[in-house]
């Protein structure tokens, strides 16, 4: 099965972002798969609200695991099944909690299986230099590592905040030859953007 | 940047180091990357499934079929196309790639369906592209009712691929009472239903198949591409003989060759030519020499690996009427 993987900072929206498109797609019966670093395998179903409640939160570091859900993408004539999987926030330093180190271990090689990448970046913290989700150099780093993948993308996210207007044109041009798109996960917009580029990818 | 000062070949040791804290996540990255970087140059890309370029190159090495070929790489080059325009959101026209064949027994119809499939999964039109031969026994039952479910079982069977009816014109033939209409009803209902998942091939002799669109004027847009299939020319025939007996690693003698188009240059005039004639005709004689060839040897005191190769004219023989 396609793997599409869902990577970035801490704190930029990539539960949020999982969780509106599975919504956006269409599937009617959420279910995560847990994937915990020592390996545990997990199922849990959820409604959205639940899901939205449980997952998402504005501590850093609240995905701790790999979690993924499995969704059909309309395909010539045909549907095919692709895992989107959500990570844990990736940081430039050394963690203090064991825990942390080993999520996102887990994550980055994670990384390395999947050919298709949504690199989720905050564009409301762009200018802010806040300490968690603004853009730095393991950003950068990951642009880098996902020009050997088979697709990947920029998802500008927190588009409904005002800040974030100049934060997307501070990224389009740091990263510039990348595609980007600007989205809101949490008001669903730009998905569609994003459907058709899985759709194409996988 | 960051001073590297490991040297590590191995992707989970870096893993490891990342999760005991000795590296950071972005040292940990560049040095995945520098590994990923190292594989590729040295390591070629493993073969991966059949690439539609060989699929297409097979079709160019079948003999003959001039028309057909171009009208596959309008179809191909087509579906490309408009699934570029779907990827930047023009308005694209319907896949609708349901098909009717038209040509005598033996012309490369069954061949070119099953070409159809692979090319078709490649372009991940169809998700399987598998090919399911059926006739009239296998979609018309005996019974009221029986019919529609027989039909349904097939289609199901042909989900992700091609449904190819085989003397399709044959469910027509019955009349009006006959069940063969209720199962070209319960297939053009199919056919609506999976229109994402199914393709449906029709296939018979040309008169028949045209007579049967005429007796069925709806079907016509139903199927918006017609192949026709012409007869082989002798040349041809001979080209593909060869081929034949290439593939079983036979060689045919100039005698053998000789009376082999003599032969079929008479069945030409035979009044059942188109039953059993073309492509087929000549594989039932190759099979026939073999088998002939067999019986000569196998009584010989000594058999040279000559003997074995070639096909003599004295084991070319007629096919008795059937």
């Amino acid at each position: 099965m396609n793997k599409c993987i869902i990577v970035g900072k801490p704190n930029v929206g990539k539960t949020a972002f999982l969780i509106n498109f599975v919504e956006y797609l269409g599937v009617k019966k959420l279910e995560f798969n847990f994937q915990l670093p020592d390996g545990t395998k997990l199922k849990k179903k959820y409604t959205y609200r639940t899901a939205l409640r449980e997952l998402v939160d504005k501590t850093p570091h609240k995905t701790l695991s790999l979690q993924s859900v499995t969704v059909e993408m309309p395909m010539g004539k045909g549907k095919k099944k692709i895992q989107l999987v959500d990570t844990t926030g990736l940081i430039d330093y050394i963690h203090d909690s064991e825990e942390v180190r080993k999520a996102i271990s887990q994550t980055i090689s994670e990384i390395l299986d999947s050919q298709i990448i949504l690199h989720v970046i905050d564009g409301s913290a762009v200018k802010k230099k806040d300490f968690f989700s603004s853009p730095s150099e393991v950003d950068y780093q990951i642009a880098q590592v996902a020009h050997s993948k088979k697709g990947y993308v920029i998802l500008v996210n927190k588009m409904d905040l005002p800040e974030a207007e100049e934060g997307l044109k501070i990224i389009k041009k740091e990263f510039s030859g990348n595609l980007i798109i600007p989205i809101s996960a949490i008001h669903k917009r730009g998905f569609k953007e994003v459907k058709t580029f899985v759709a194409y990818n996988i | 940047m960051i001073n590297l000062k490991f040297k590590v070949e191995n992707p989970n040791q870096i893993i490891e180091m990342l999760s005991r804290g000795s590296i950071t996540p972005v040292e940990a990255i560049v040095l995945l990357k520098e590994i990923d970087e190292k594989k590729e140059t040295t390591s070629a890309k493993p073969p991966g499934e059949e690439k539609i370029e060989d699929i297409m190159k097979e079709l160019d090495n079948l003999v003959g079929l001039t028309k057909v070929k171009q009208l596959v790489k309008e179809i191909q080059a087509f579906v490309e196309i408009q699934k570029r325009r779907q990827k930047e959101q023009l308005i694209s026209e319907p896949l609708v790639l349901h098909m009717i064949f038209k040509g005598n027994p033996g012309t490369g119809k069954t061949t070119v369906a099953r070409l159809l499939g692979k090319i078709f999964k490649q372009m991940e039109v169809l998700q399987k592209g598998h090919l399911v031969e059926v006739e009239r026994a296998d979609l018309v039952g005996e019974y009221i009712g029986h019919t529609a479910q027989k039909t349904r079982e097939q289609v199901r069977r042909a989900l992700g691929g091609i449904l190819f009816i085989d003397e399709a014109y044959s469910l027509a033939r019955g009349g009006e009472k006959d069940f063969g209409k209720e199962a070209i009803d319960t297939l053009v209902k199919a056919m609506e239903d999976h229109k994402d998942n199914l393709i449906v091939i029709l296939a018979g002799y040309k008169e028949e198949m045209e007579w049967f669109l005429r007796t069925n004027p709806g079907l016509r847009s139903r199927f918006p591409i017609q192949i026709e299939f012409s007869d082989y020319t002798i040349e041809e025939l001979m080209e593909i003989a060869k081929i034949m007996v290439e593939k079983r690693q036979y060689k045919l003698t100039p005698e053998a060759l000789a009376k082999l188009e003599q032969i079929l240059k008479d069945s030409q005039r035979k009044a059942n030519y188109d039953k059993m004639g073309n492509a087929r005709l000549v594989r039932n004689l190759i099979e026939k020499a073999i088998r002939r060839q067999a019986l000569r040897l196998v009584n010989q005191k000594k058999i040279t690996r000559e003997d074995l190769i070639y096909i003599k004219g004295e084991d070319i023989s007629e096919i008795e009427e059937i």
